[in-house]
């Protein structure tokens, strides 16, 4: 038997072996698939940007945009889990940021964070949100706020009017409103818009009860009289509202204040990326303020988009979800993102007088600041920061219910908004 | 040498013998899985404590005794018989009433039935989607008549607690009864001739002949029918998702609605997987009855034509 | 069997008085006019604001005299409109669909027609049985299956691709297809295929002188059944596949999704009737089969 070491195969083998050590350790092909469900209007455009953005540093960027409800971008998620395909992307938010940490398949972003130093520009609500357990395993894409009150220019200055800073003189005003025929809230029936409105209401009323019944699920706080008391106020709003209601689109119910039809519409920021796109102009056609408050001063209820970063084996993958992470990031993609979405960046240290924030939003930052200083920042339930998905819907069934059934007593609401919570228990 | 090539040979007799069952062995197989396998696996999940991703340690009942407490749940199940039984017999009723139409030896038959069949071929999505354009009244129908200048009309169903879920009805009954339709006037014109003829020369008028003679003959397609129909019925998922999204409120829940929001959107997939199979609970109710029911009528007629 | 179908001779209508003939037809044609109206007035609604500019529709709603019709919208859903992901209109959509239902279908029906064949013409001890859990599957609610095929198709390495989703609807299909054709060649002659096999004839022989054959109105009704179901399935294609694979009814979706921005109505309308296509081409050049493989007895 000829021995086949040779001198020859010696040096080939031990060239290939390098080139082979070589190519290891030299850098991956940074790539991605994001997993999202904006696969259509302004936010699909916004998240196109995100694609040139990420393009333009080096990586490769594909997209899964899945369209309809949550739940189908939900199914694909968890069928792509099941099957061994963790996404290397997801958009995530919330309090399934923390569920799905636990499951153990997420990836962990320290290393990135602390080189990007993100803990001293993140929002303080929002750490605890992308660190569950103290590691970083999603990154905020903006911050919106919820508690927007948007008021018809030509109604309130043609009745003489002034935007309502607390409740009882929202309902002054509507009574007003109505009498000289015209609508006094624009809105659109479905079960997140129900509860946002019901957000700013139980908010506006009693901040404590806020917390209690909406971030911490406690179902004595929905027994409180408070919370009757919330109720008879929505049910008074639904008196304020037209017949039209069901089957409404919320960008209809915003075009409706805007064309002077009616005189406010309580929605999110999000609305100012549509009135702009529609034309409509502040301080114009609308105003923007925050909705009533009882106990005066700032009142910010925050959502955040953020994406989730699961465990990958492929290396390119690993690499990818860096430099996704870090665009994200990134001063650049805050400001382009978040002017063509109505929000505000999630960096608190980007300046919004420059890159095209229209001045709804630069107060969106200064109330913002207000909040935090004066401690009344919450998360909203209505767009699922707070708490499980599985007590969300079954509070948001019970309110809008409520809204659909004029049956249905403040106590009766009260008592089967904490049922429905209890039973999920 | 020779008692290999004896089995051999036996074995490919054995082969030959036996090929249509080892034809059907994939089917077979993989049907098991579908079929068996998968319900065995929702039913242990629904009794699992699975929340966002399945988990197969023991949960017991209480994912039922959740589900049947919740107020969603109960309409959907409701809806569920409601729906069914307006959408089976409103679909037959009226592919019946086509069929006897078509059947009258009117001219253009192919046109007729291919307006009447088209609707098939639509998706779910696309027959939610337009006829909502047409229900609702800042949309549709009511706003066409209010330009009209009809001012006081209402059509607005669809934003009605109550009447929202006849809005299902119609467009489910506009979906499906092409089909009843096609498969009633193929039965009709499979009646025997002469039994008919025989009803005419004794005078039976066209009602008459209709209720006695032809009805009765063509009875097993409406069961067959009825069935079919069910299940759709029953699988109900895209419709009232784009047509109403279940609501007003809930009004309009399905319970395919639920399974799916509480297995993707929630992350409560025991508690979908006991959804599930409380369909399938549903599905057995129709389908055992239904069978027992075939069987008898096959070994009748087996006994009857010796 | 074949073509032989006893057609009602008698014309209830041709009996009584000329002028109750004439009332009674006139009632039909009645009948059938106001019926046709409920039913292609979608269509007819569908069309007509494909082809109106947006505002008009936005301010007139959607059932009303159109001022001026248009067929650059139908272009723009084509070929360049931004959804779901690309901007590319649906065309790219369009093919994913007919990659994954030209196949499904296809696959489906052959195996349709010889499990029919077995389950009919070839009685064995279980044959019944099998019949009925092959049955069953036709009544399994979707959603439920959703994430046991999720496990299957990871562990055989197909998730998101059209293969896998060609496989998973081949399977489900398999129940619709085998039930229509064994109920379908039940009325094939038994003493047909005695006297074959005495003859000597085996299997496969009997299957492809004599049975396919006699298959065209079934294979026509299960084609179109099959293929009208995969195409217009949203969930598993929508699930199972990702970025620009999605099958053309995720657009359909992203259309009607709510999100900032403006619904483009027209464009919609345009894409709708684009995807209804196929699946309604088909029923309009094979109702006629479609029906007639009905009466032979698909259903029983």
């Amino acid at each position: 038997m000829k021995t086949i070491i040779t001198p020859t195969f010696l040096t080939t083998t031990a060239v290939a072996s390098a080139i082979a050590l070589c190519a290891s350790t030299a850098q991956a092909e940074p790539k991605t698939n994001m997993l999202h469900q904006w696969a259509q209007g302004s936010e699909a455009a916004a998240i196109a940007k995100l694609g040139e953005m990420y393009e333009a540093r080096g990586g490769t960027w594909e997209q899964t945009a899945i369209s309809g409800h949550t739940s189908n971008t939900l199914a694909k998620l968890r069928s792509d889990v099941v099957s061994g395909n963790a996404p290397a992307a997801v958009q995530l938010k919330g309090p399934e940021i923390a569920e799905w940490n636990q499951t153990g398949r997420t990836a962990n972003l320290d290393d990135v964070a602390e080189a990007q130093g993100w803990d001293a520009v993140v929002a303080p609500e929002l750490l605890s949100v992308m660190k569950p357990t103290g590691s970083w395993v999603a990154a905020p894409m903006n911050i919106h706020r919820v508690n927007w009150l948007y008021s018809s220019r030509k109604i309130l200055d043609d009745l003489g009017l002034e935007v309502p800073k607390t409740w009882d003189e929202f309902n002054t005003a509507c009574e007003k409103i109505q009498a000289a025929g015209k609508i006094c809230i624009a809105h659109g029936a479905a079960d997140w818009s129900d509860t946002t409105t019901f957000d700013s209401v139980v908010y506006g009323m009693d901040l404590d009860l806020y917390r209690k019944a909406f971030q911490e699920a406690d179902t004595d706080a929905m027994r409180s009289q408070g919370m009757i008391d919330a109720f008879a106020q929505l049910r008074k709003m639904v008196g304020y509202m037209d017949d039209g209601i069901n089957g409404r689109s919320w960008e209809q119910s915003m075009a409706m204040t805007m064309d002077h039809e009616a005189a406010f519409f309580l929605m999110g920021d999000w609305t100012v990326a549509s009135a702009n796109a529609a034309g409509y102009e502040e301080n114009v056609d609308y105003l923007c303020t925050q909705t009533p408050v009882d106990w005066g001063g700032n009142g910010f209820i925050l959502n955040a988009d953020s994406v989730v970063f699961f465990e990958q084996k492929d290396p390119d993958y690993i690499e990818g979800q860096k430099l996704l992470a870090e665009t994200i990031m990134s001063p650049e993609f805050q400001v382009t993102f978040n002017v063509a979405k109505g929000s505000i960046p999630s960096r608190t240290d980007v300046d919004l007088s420059e890159g095209g924030f229209t001045q709804c939003q630069q107060q969106g930052l200064v109330d913002l600041k207000a909040s935090v200083a004066e401690d009344t920042l919450v998360r909203s339930m209505a767009h699922n920061m707070t708490v499980l998905q599985k007590f969300r819907g079954a509070m948001m069934e019970v309110i809008t219910e409520y809204v659909a059934d004029d049956s249905i007593t403040p106590e009766d609401a009260a008592n089967l908004l904490a049922d429905a919570v209890e039973v999920q228990q | 040498m020779s008692e290999s090539t004896t089995s051999k040979r036996s074995a490919m007799q054995w082969s030959i013998d036996h090929l249509p069952q080892i034809v059907l062995v994939p089917t077979v197989l993989t049907m098991f899985m579908y079929v068996v396998v998968f319900s065995l696996w929702t039913i242990w999940i629904s009794v699992s404590t699975s929340t966002i991703l399945p988990d197969p340690s023991f949960g017991g009942i209480g994912e039922y005794v959740a589900l049947w407490k919740s107020k969603r749940w109960t309409v959907a199940y409701q809806n569920l018989f409601v729906f069914g039984a307006l959408y089976v017999t409103g679909a037959l009723s009226i592919g019946t009433l086509l069929a006897i139409l078509i059947d009258q030896r009117v001219r253009f038959e192919a046109l007729w039935r291919t307006v009447f069949l088209y609707p098939l071929a639509i998706s779910f999505i696309v027959t939610g989607t337009v006829w909502r354009w047409i229900f609702h009244p800042q949309t549709g129908v009511e706003l066409a008549l209010h330009d009209l200048g009809w001012l006081s009309a209402r059509f607005d169903w669809i934003t009605d607690r109550d009447l929202a879920i006849y809005v299902v009805v119609i467009t489910g009954i506009w979906h499906a009864s092409g089909f009843a339709m096609a498969l009633i006037l193929a039965g009709l014109r499979a009646v025997d001739g002469d039994l008919v003829k025989a009803a005419q020369i004794d005078g039976a008028s066209m009602a008459r002949t209709y209720r006695k003679v032809i009805l009765p003959t063509i009875w097993p397609i409406f069961l067959a029918v009825a069935v079919v129909l069910l299940q759709f019925a029953i699988k109900t998922y895209d419709l009232v998702v784009a047509l109403t999204q279940g609501g007003p409120g809930v009004a309009t829940t399905v319970p395919a609605i639920v399974v799916y929001d509480l297995m993707f959107q929630r992350g409560q997939i025991a508690q979908g997987a006991a959804a599930a199979v409380m369909i399938l609970v549903a599905l057995a109710l129709i389908l055992i009855p239904y069978s027992v029911y075939q069987n008898l009528r096959s070994r009748h007629e087996e006994r009857s034509h010796g | 069997m074949g073509e032989a179908e006893t057609r009602i001779e008698f014309d209830p209508l041709s009996t009584g008085s000329f002028r109750k003939r004439v009332t009674s037809k006139t009632i039909v044609y009645a009948l059938l006019i106001v019926f046709s109206i409920y039913y292609l007035a979608p269509l007819a609604i569908l069309l007509m604001n494909s082809m109106r500019p947006l505002e008009e529709i936005v301010r007139g709603g959607f059932i009303a005299i159109p001022s001026s019709l248009s067929f650059q919208y139908w272009f723009e859903a084509w070929g360049t409109f931004c959804i779901a992901g690309t901007c590319d209109g649906v065309s790219r959509f369009f093919q994913n669909s007919l990659m994954m239902a030209v196949p499904a279908t296809i696959i489906s029906t052959v195996l349709g027609l010889i499990n029919g064949y077995v389950l009919s013409k070839w009685r064995f001890k279980g044959a019944d049985f099998l019949f009925g859990l092959i049955t069953l599957g036709v009544f399994l609610p979707a959603q439920m299956t959703l994430l046991p095929w999720a496990y299957v198709l990871g562990s055989v390495g197909l998730s998101n691709t059209i293969t896998g989703l060609v496989l998973v609807h081949t399977i489900q299909g398999l129940s619709f297809t085998t039930l229509f054709c064994r109920n379908y060649f039940l009325a094939i002659p038994d003493d047909l295929i005695k006297a074959a096999r005495i003859d000597g004839a085996g299997f496969w022989r009997i299957f492809r002188r004599i049975v396919l054959p006699l298959s065209p109105p079934i294979i026509i009704v299960t084609v179109i059944w099959q293929f009208t179901g995969i195409w217009n399935e949203f969930l598993f294609g929508t699930v199972f596949t990702s970025g620009a694979n999605q099958p053309i009814t995720s657009a359909l979706v992203a259309f009607s999704g709510s999100g900032t921005g403006v619904r483009a109505y027209n464009v919609e309308a345009a894409a709708v009737i684009m995807a209804a296509l196929p699946p309604l081409v088909i029923y309009i050049v094979g109702g006629k089969y479609f029906v007639r493989g009905l009466t032979q007895g698909a259903v029983k």
